[in-house]
């Protein structure tokens, strides 16, 4: 409990200010809870769903979903990979979160080790902890891209897998291709040794990608990648917990794979994905919310923090940017940035001091109206620095 | 290996006579078509949500709020958990508030929460047999050793057996009433003794939990009442769902009663908060969350239930086999007619398309369990079958 602790201080410090000065003059940034609604068509065949007379539709299914629903994600990961995905490769979850714990508590027995490049969100510890794994963390360079000779001197006998989350939270970092084509080479010659090492590729924010970047697929670089997804982002359904894991066609005895997170998924109490939203999410793959939104947002808040003389990698993908602290004490920072009516979360919280994350699903207003205090906080600093 | 050892012998415990049987069903459904077959092997409800349920969720998602899908809190919306709070204060008499109301992915989901948030490796967890065999697995996940625990001849509770099962490493005890898969209710008198043996050793420092799964809580029949634990004892932490009593199974939603009595709340809910959250559930999913606050005072039918106890109760002792009574849930346990329970539900399905699940899947040989949560057609259809099996067991050699 302790580990997380000052995220709830900060939090709680949070919810002060806004009594204090009213919600509306507190930017708040620190959440990753999309505002963003449903699409309208998926809303109207929520209804049609609920509305429908059939017997059973609340029952208990088989553990791993509704079989229909499995083949509709299959067909679309068919169009989207060309890999020759079929039902029984996919395994409907309690959204992604839901889904890595399954797919750590089928693969992992104690001492094992998941490399986890870093910064990174923090639950992925306690998700590796959970089921007695071990967390190697790796630093990325710093346009926060992977750093494969890193990952190369952290492999060890105990490495079962790589843990990729990308788009990327906290960075928004989207890994290119020509880089993940290294991490794959690398592992085939550790799996040439008869090594295997999964890829668990964490894609909760794949359709959240701006400039026409396409994210690289990563089942088709390399064999044993097991894709873990969720609509919490891409369809706005994050309280509703729906996802899916997705084992590629490709990994040698698959079978016994899918029959582990299927026995996981029951033990580990999900017992299987709610029902009603496996109906709604299967016909809406190949649907999204507004992307340009948040391109537009994501515009915003890097011109915003440029003006104002922060240093920022420009984010690709998902909803977060993660700025560098001026002072090195990030802690420190945040709280300054408090006093300016500012929340954010310190990069110290993603295992990366020095830095700072900003979420920006708000509404853009927020952003706008926030403009000044961010200038003023920069002011503040180069003042400062002069002094 | 692909998967974890652990993950493999877990599986492997579970297989074999499972899979076997599983996949003979299979086969005998293929053939014989399946109306022809009587599965009472699955405690899947073929019930339907109350109609008023249906409509108010269509109201629901007819005039939507802005973020009715958004994260909420991890322990779920606020009215939601006042609305249920007020109705336990009505049924137990004890003074609930929102805050010790925790929505959970359903019963397992609430088990798995609360066990992650107490136990340490080592720590001790009774469980009353024959027991629901997930319970086994649940106590596993996070380290803790499940100690197995005889029920009487009747299935009611043992005192005398759980008092000796108490080590220094007991951390709870885990009762299921109405049970899973006697369908016994535990009576007051045994609950009462239970509570005086925990307030003893807590008297001596050592603080024992009471975890109740009361998923099939509202399934009681006879006019019983179910007895009011909290009242009984301090540190009761109630786990419940609406799979069964709004038969809601597939959508997962549950909560967790944490009793006013238990002094460390706070710390509680915090370990639970982030329980819920680091094992990946997040929060209970939000749409159903709404509906179960509306409809704490509402249930399928009981006396449906309660009917087809009886009709399968009446078959089962004219076909000679020997059952406890049930009064609640739909499950009942009969005695097998021959020691090898294994050879006995294979027999019945072989012979009379009667699907069943043998009791050792319950840490009970030597019984078997009856899920009767099907249409009264096909427990009647049954009766036959059950008949003939009675006559070459029971009567067939004198």
């Amino acid at each position: 409990m302790k580990n997380s602790s000052w995220i709830r201080a900060m939090f709680e410090e949070g919810e002060k200010l806004k009594k204090k000065h009213g919600v509306e003059n507190i930017f708040d940034f620190s959440l990753g809870n999309p505002i963003t609604e449903p699409p309208e068509i998926l809303k109207e065949e929520l209804i049609r769903v609920a509305s429908s007379h059939a017997q059973g539709m609340h029952r208990y299914m088989t553990n791993s979903g509704y079989d229909d629903v499995r083949e509709e994600i299959a067909h679309y990961l068919v169009e989207t990979t060309g890999l020759p995905y079929s039902k029984d490769h996919i395994v409907m979850t309690v959204g992604a979160a839901g889904g890595l714990n399954v797919v750590f508590k089928s693969i992992l027995d104690p001492g094992d080790e998941v490399i986890v490049p870093c910064p990174f969100f923090v639950e992925f510890m306690f998700y590796i902890s959970n089921h007695g794994g071990a967390m190697k963390l790796v630093d990325t360079k710093d346009d926060f891209h992977l750093d494969i000779d890193k990952i190369k001197a952290a492999i060890t006998k105990k490495t079962k897998a790589i843990l990729i989350n990308s788009p990327h939270n906290p960075t928004g970092v989207v890994y290119n291709e020509e880089e993940l084509r290294e991490l794959a080479a690398l592992l085939r010659e550790r799996s040439q040794k008869g090594q295997r090492i999964y890829i668990i590729a964490d894609e909760a924010y794949r359709k959240i990608i701006y400039n026409g970047t396409r994210l690289p697929n990563l089942a088709n670089l390399y064999e044993d990648t097991v894709t873990v997804t969720c609509h919490s982002k891409d369809l706005g359904l994050a309280g509703e917990r729906i996802g899916y894991i997705a084992m590629s066609p490709h990994i040698k005895n698959v079978r016994s794979l899918i029959d582990a997170t299927i026995f996981a998924n029951r033990i580990l109490g999900f017992i299987n994905a709610p029902a009603i939203m496996q109906r709604v999410v299967a016909k809406f793959q190949r649907n999204s919310v507004d992307i340009m939104d948040y391109q537009k947002k994501r515009d915003a808040i890097y011109n915003v923090l440029v003006e104002s003389g922060f240093e920022v990698v420009k984010p690709q993908g998902a909803f977060y940017i993660f700025p560098k602290s001026p002072i090195p004490d990030d802690v420190q920072f945040v709280k300054t940035m408090l006093q300016h009516h500012i929340l954010t979360v310190p990069g110290v919280g993603f295992g990366k001091p020095g830095y700072f994350r900003l979420a920006y699903c708000v509404n853009m207003d927020v952003i706008e109206k926030s403009r000044p205090y961010f200038k003023e906080v920069g002011e503040l600093l180069r003042n400062g620095r002069e002094q | 290996m692909i998967i974890s050892h652990e993950m493999d012998q877990l599986i492997k415990d579970q297989e074999g006579w499972t899979r076997r049987m599983f996949e003979e069903g299979i086969r005998i459904k293929k053939l014989y078509g399946l109306d022809a077959v009587y599965d009472f092997s699955l405690g899947n409800p073929d019930t339907e949500p109350p109609e008023t349920l249906r409509k108010a969720l269509i109201d629901m998602l007819s005039s939507p709020e802005i973020g009715t899908h958004r994260y909420m809190s991890n322990n779920g919306y606020e009215d939601v958990r006042q609305d249920i709070a007020d109705y336990l204060r009505e049924v137990h008499g004890v003074p609930f508030t929102a805050g010790h109301i925790f929505m959970t992915v359903g019963c397992a989901g609430g088990l798995n929460v609360i066990l992650k948030s107490m136990l340490n490796p080592g720590d001790e967890v009774i469980v009353p047999t024959p027991f629901f065999w997930e319970f086994k697995n649940y106590i596993n996940n996070f380290g803790g050793v499940t100690r197995f625990v005889e029920t009487k001849e009747d299935f009611q509770l043992d005192i005398g057996n759980i008092e000796a099962a108490i080590t220094k490493q007991t951390k709870a005890i885990l009762i299921n009433s109405p049970n899973n898969p006697t369908g016994a209710v535990y009576n007051e008198e045994s609950l009462r003794q239970l509570a005086g043996l925990l307030n003893t050793k807590r008297e001596q420092g050592q603080e024992i939990y009471i975890i109740t799964d009361d998923a099939y809580k509202k399934l009681v029949y006879d006019n019983i009442k179910l007895p009011n634990v909290f009242k009984m004892y301090d540190l009761v932490l109630s786990v419940t769902s609406h799979s069964k009593d709004l038969a809601l199974a597939g959508e997962r939603i549950g909560y967790v009663a944490i009793s006013p009595n238990i002094k460390d709340l706070d710390l509680l809910v915090s370990a639970m908060t982030i329980s819920i959250r680091v094992l990946g559930f997040v929060n209970a999913p939000a749409l159903f969350q709404r509906v179960a606050g509306k409809f704490q005072r509402t249930s399928v039918s009981i006396a449906d239930y309660e009917k087809k106890r009886d009709a399968l109760y009446a078959i089962l002792m004219e076909a000679g086999l020997e059952c406890v009574k049930p009064q609640g849930a739909f499950y009942m346990f009969p005695k097998s007619p021959i020691p090898d329970e294994l050879e006995f539900v294979r027999t019945l399905q072989q012979e009379e398309r009667i699907m069943v699940v043998p009791g050792r899947g319950f840490g009970r040989a030597g019984y078997f369990r009856i899920a009767y949560c099907l249409p009264m057609e096909k427990i009647l259809g049954a009766r036959e079958g059950f008949l003939r099996i009675g006559d070459r067991y029971y009567r067939g050699g004198k």
